[in-house]
């Protein structure tokens, strides 16, 4: 059977929720394997969130936040991209393929970027295949 | 604790969300989970008699949290809140899923949709089963009001407030007030005189008690929130004036579009291709004439330049069919004997009495040109010397399906209307955003069109997109009336979802004070931990995941929430389609 990812997506309020909407509002068609999460600004998303979502089964995280220079609260976004790199860095030691992770910034405009973001990273991850990092942590769970 | 009783409504949207996605499926499925109580779908949940469903299950039933599968929440959540403030529940009790702009408009098969809608709202019950009542926080407004850009939108909203014996004061970054409108002679559909109209305005405007005007002024950046903004306007170099004001009006206007980059047109090479804004300079001095100073014999007026072509906006500027008509008008009574020529992409006569003036134009002998806005533009070219004319306009007529050559000795350029190049400025100091063609973003396109994202800053006139006087008018005076309408009450009600100090984790490691971009949080030496001013935190929710320790409760947003939420989304995967 094809293999059909499931993404999990934080979107900031301001710029890229709002993008996606119009995205909706203008019936831009495109894959429907991104569950999008709100949150007022990128820099509220942590690391637990996106360890969770592996955790749960995701196969891929996409971050949105509004483009550098723009965020609502000046710059959440650059605080963001900071913690972006490192959690690329420590979900790759926990043998996650970095492309699984990936910080994009949509304004509220672009509804068709948004649209191209979630195809783009869905064949991503089709191509990367199911991410079995919560099968290794139901054995490791198992074990101890 | 309190038993979670928890209640779900799927709304169709009509057909919007039920013919993709199968309500009755999700509402059913939803039943099957832990603490919902009970989970309807119903045609539209936004309307009355759907809200009124919430409001009586939320009685009858004791629900104490509430879940709607809908649009957007940027559109109803705030509807929703009230519904449950009107049940006597705590309106933050409430989560939306979005089915429709994330579901049922974006995809094509029913099963998967229906899939992800449920998971949606499997996360939205999650997140509601962690929610907590937060207490409304209201602040004073301060009763003055800042307006920058002194246009015949930004005069129009300064007098009606002034007028209700309120402070304005009027930021204008030129020497001169009145915007485009006093460049403009004659106004379509009526041709009433630009300047009567402004000069009264302006006039009353300086005299006013109320007003205080700041000429040669530019804002730089803005401290606070609604209700108590300020700024430090440097007047020159060795003054500033501080101010402080309860809202802001953003009147900043439009920029006319420069032609040169067209090379058809040859603006700027051939001497006798004008814009639309010299042509009335032209007519504000009464005469109408080539560069060489003769009384031009023809005249051909070009629609669209601008607008409505991928390669310079898309948008159409709306008010040049309609100022190209009046130019023919004027023409005709100024030079009788003239040939006149509108050479047009298509006729747009969207507004009161306009179509009216279309026809009427039409009668006085002006030969009504088409062209192919989208894939050929006409082209200019000088005249030889056997012409009797200066330049000669190419082109191909899209009616007939003929290239005709039209003689000419004045073209007039219809130049589009654009936001101005430091749009941005504005924008970041207000805190509001901009669409792809840099004009500013109301809050809802359709039904809250001065208002922005944030609270207590309004965009008005032409600004927020090409508009002509008239319109420009009606959103300065609504937007005026809005403000009123706050200051009236004297006080608002501020966003709670701030974020909050557990004393007892917290390490004192000063991590949040860094990050925050409000400088919201002090240090409290004596307790050593950190404390949250909640007027001044805007809950963005950086500190929360900065802090090492999760000290910071992030309202709203908090980690037990989104986790939660998560894990919902995950319960149901695309897999088994
Ligand atoms: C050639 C031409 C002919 C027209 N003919 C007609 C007509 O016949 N009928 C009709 O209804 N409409 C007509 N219009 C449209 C009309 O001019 C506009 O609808 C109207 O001027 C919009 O007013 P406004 O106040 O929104 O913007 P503007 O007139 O652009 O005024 C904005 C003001 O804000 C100031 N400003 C800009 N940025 C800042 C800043 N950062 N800080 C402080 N101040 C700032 C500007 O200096 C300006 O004074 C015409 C337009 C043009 C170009
Ligand atoms: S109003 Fe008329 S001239 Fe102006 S952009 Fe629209 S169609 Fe073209
Ligand atoms: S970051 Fe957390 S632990 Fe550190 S001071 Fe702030 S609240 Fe306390
Ligand atoms: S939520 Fe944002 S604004 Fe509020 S204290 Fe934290 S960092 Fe500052
Ligand atoms: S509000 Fe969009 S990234 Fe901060």
């Amino acid at each position: 059977m094809d293999f059909k990812p499931t993404i999990v997506s934080f979107l900031c309020n301001w710029c890229s929720y709002t993008g996606a909407d119009l995205a909706g509002t203008s019936r831009m068609k495109y894959a429907p394997n991104i569950r999008i999460i709100r949150v007022m600004c990128s820099g509220r998303i942590e690391p637990t969130f996106i360890l969770k979502a592996f955790r749960e089964g995701a196969d891929g995280v996409l971050i949105c936040g509004c483009h550098p220079g723009d965020c609502h609260y000046h710059e959440g976004n650059y605080k963001c991209l900071r913690r972006f790199h490192l959690i690329q860095k420590y979900i790759q030691q926990m043998g996650i393929n970095k492309d699984r992770l990936r910080l994009d910034w949509v304004s509220a405009s672009e509804g068709k970027q948004f649209a191209e973001l979630a195809d783009e990273m869905t064949e991503t991850i089709k191509e990367l295949g199911p991410c079995e990092v919560k099968n290794t942590m139901e054995k490791l769970d198992k074990i101890c | 604790m309190e038993e979670k009783r928890i209640g779900v409504y799927v709304c169709w949207c009509g057909n919007n969300i039920a013919l993709m996605v199968d309500v009755e499926a999700v509402s059913e499925e939803m039943k099957k989970l832990p603490n919902v109580v009970i989970a309807k779908n119903y045609k539209y949940m936004c309307s009355d008699p759907g809200q009124d469903l919430i409001i009586n299950d939320i009685k009858e039933h004791n629900l104490n949290r509430i879940v709607v599968a809908a649009c957007s929440p940027r559109i109803h959540e705030l509807t929703f809140r009230k519904a449950l403030e009107n049940a006597g529940l705590n309106p933050y009790m409430f989560e939306m899923a979005n089915i429709r702009e994330q579901v049922s408009w974006v995809h094509t098969n029913r099963e998967e949709a229906t899939r992800k809608a449920k998971s949606l709202v499997v996360g939205a019950i999650n997140k509601v089963s962690f929610h907590e009542p937060l207490d409304k926080r209201s602040v004073d407004i301060d009763p003055a009001t800042l307006i920058i850009g002194g246009g015949i939108s930004g005069i129009s909203a300064a007098l009606l407030i002034a007028d209700s014996g309120n402070k304005v004061y009027l930021v204008e970054k030129t020497g001169k007030l009145g915007g485009h409108t006093a460049n403009v002679d004659l106004t379509f559909p009526y041709l009433y005189s630009a300047q009567q109209m402004i000069d009264f305005k302006i006039k009353r405007l300086i005299n006013h008690p109320n007003i205080e005007l700041f000429l040669d002024t530019q804002i730089e950046e803005i401290f606070g929130y609604v209700g108590n903004f300020e700024t430090t306007l440097k007047i020159n170099t060795a003054e500033k004036v501080e101010l402080k004001f309860g809202n802001i009006i953003v009147a900043t206007g439009l920029k006319t579009f420069d032609p040169s980059g067209i090379e058809e047109y040859g603006y700027g090479k051939l001497p006798d291709v004008i814009t639309s804004s010299e042509f009335e300079k032209m007519l504000l001095h009464g005469k109408v004439q080539t560069k060489e100073g003769k009384v031009p014999k023809n005249v051909v007026i070009i629609h669209c330049v601008g607008s409505r072509n991928k390669n310079y906006h898309e948008y159409c500027s709306r008010t040049c069919c309609m100022t190209a008509l009046k130019y023919s008008n004027q023409l005709r009574s100024a030079l009788p004997h003239s040939n006149i020529f509108q050479v047009y992409a298509d006729m747009r006569a969207f507004g009161k009495g306009c179509e009216e003036f279309y026809t009427q134009s039409s009668r006085k002998d002006i030969m009504f040109l088409m062209f192919d806005q989208q894939n050929e533009l006409p082209k200019i070219r000088e005249a030889g010397k056997k012409d009797n004319c200066n330049l000669i306009v190419e082109i191909n007529e899209k009616l007939s399906g003929e290239p005709i050559e039209v003689p000419a000795d004045l073209v007039i350029l219809m130049t589009s209307m654009e936001a101005h190049e430091e749009a941005k400025n504005i924008a970041h100091a207000v805190g509001i955003s901009m669409c792809g063609n840099d004009f500013y973003i109301e809050k809802h396109p359709k039904l809250d069109p001065v208002a922005t994202t944030t609270d207590g800053v309004y965009i008005v006139g032409t600004c927020q997109g090409p508009k002509d006087i008239p319109d420009s008018i009606s959103q300065a005076e609504a937007a005026a009336a809005r403000i009123l309408a706050i200051i009236l009450q004297g006080s608002v009600h501020v966003e709670v979802t701030t974020a909050f100090v557990n004393e007892e984790v917290c390490c004192g490691c000063q991590t949040c004070i860094c990050v925050c971009p409000y400088t919201a949080i002090s240090f409290d030496e004596e307790k050593n931990v950190s404390v949250v001013n909640e007027i001044l935190c805007k809950g963005c929710g950086t500190c929360g995941s900065a802090c090492p320790t999760g000290a910071i409760r992030c309202r709203h947003f908090t980690d037990k929430q989104i986790l939660s939420q998560i894990e919902g989304l995950m319960s149901i995967t695309l897999e088994e389609v």
